[in-house]
């Protein structure tokens, strides 16, 4: 729907900024998913992470995943979807998601759904900075896209 | 029309960019062209990125692709590793 959000920026992520805008009269739930930048992977110090995105297929994949949340619960009012790229430092927020509905399941199921999906389909890749070295994420191969 | 060339513009992401150490290229193809002709190309002019073989994933035009579809002049086919957004 046309008041839905999907973003793809540099600069910090304004997650309350992102609530206010989503937020109606009608909502009587937000979930909102916020993914931070942990400081280690597999014992491994991390020191920051770096991302890259295709960023107009990203938008556009990022809309899919609105479009398939209103498929599975039309009863979600808003859904907003901002990812962070470039440098990032740790505790930074990379991604946020909002989905505001009526009453808490739905957000909460939606909620998940989203971040669970954009980590299948959405066009971004994250690099592991250590302290000796760099790496970059393997993502899952997927049977999903299509 | 067997003999007509396409030109298709690709774009490299994430380790498949560094590795070739290239994200944009441009890239002249046999008509009927397909993904897989196309990667197998790239690929002759990139060889390090023969250890992506298994694992790349492709989108022309900003949509996610299977390696049989059909190429046409003037497309732009992305190639990347499985993404890791989040």
């Amino acid at each position: 729907m046309s008041h839905d959000i999907f973003e793809i920026t540099r600069e910090p992520i304004d997650k309350l900024g992102l609530e206010k805008r989503l937020l109606t009269g009608g909502a009587g739930a937000i979930v909102t998913f916020d993914g931070v930048v942990r400081d280690n992977t597999r014992g491994r110090r991390v020191v920051s992470l770096q991302y890259e995105a295709y960023e107009p297929m990203a938008v556009k994949e990022m809309r899919r995943i609105g479009d398939e949340i209103r498929e599975r619960w039309p009863d979600v009012e808003r859904v907003g979807i901002i990812h962070r790229f470039g440098p990032l430092e740790i505790s930074e927020s990379s991604v946020v998601i909002v989905v505001t509905s009526p009453h808490r399941r739905v957000a909460f199921e939606a909620c998940r759904y989203a971040i669970d999906r954009l980590k299948q389909t959405v066009p971004i890749w994250k690099k592991e900075i250590f302290e000796d070295g760099e790496e970059w994420v393997e993502g899952q191969a997927p049977e999903i896209v299509q | 029309m067997n003999t007509d060339k396409i030109k298709i513009n690709v774009l490299l992401f994430g380790a498949c960019r560094e590795v070739a150490g290239a994200g944009e290229l441009n890239c002249d193809l046999a008509a009927p062209a397909d993904v897989a002709g196309a990667w197998n190309e790239i690929k002759t002019r990139f060889p390090n990125l023969e250890k992506f073989g298994r694992s790349a994933l492709f989108a022309v035009n900003e949509e996610h692709s299977q390696k049989d579809r059909p190429l046409e002049d003037g497309d732009t086919l992305a190639v990347f590793p499985p993404v890791s957004g989040g």
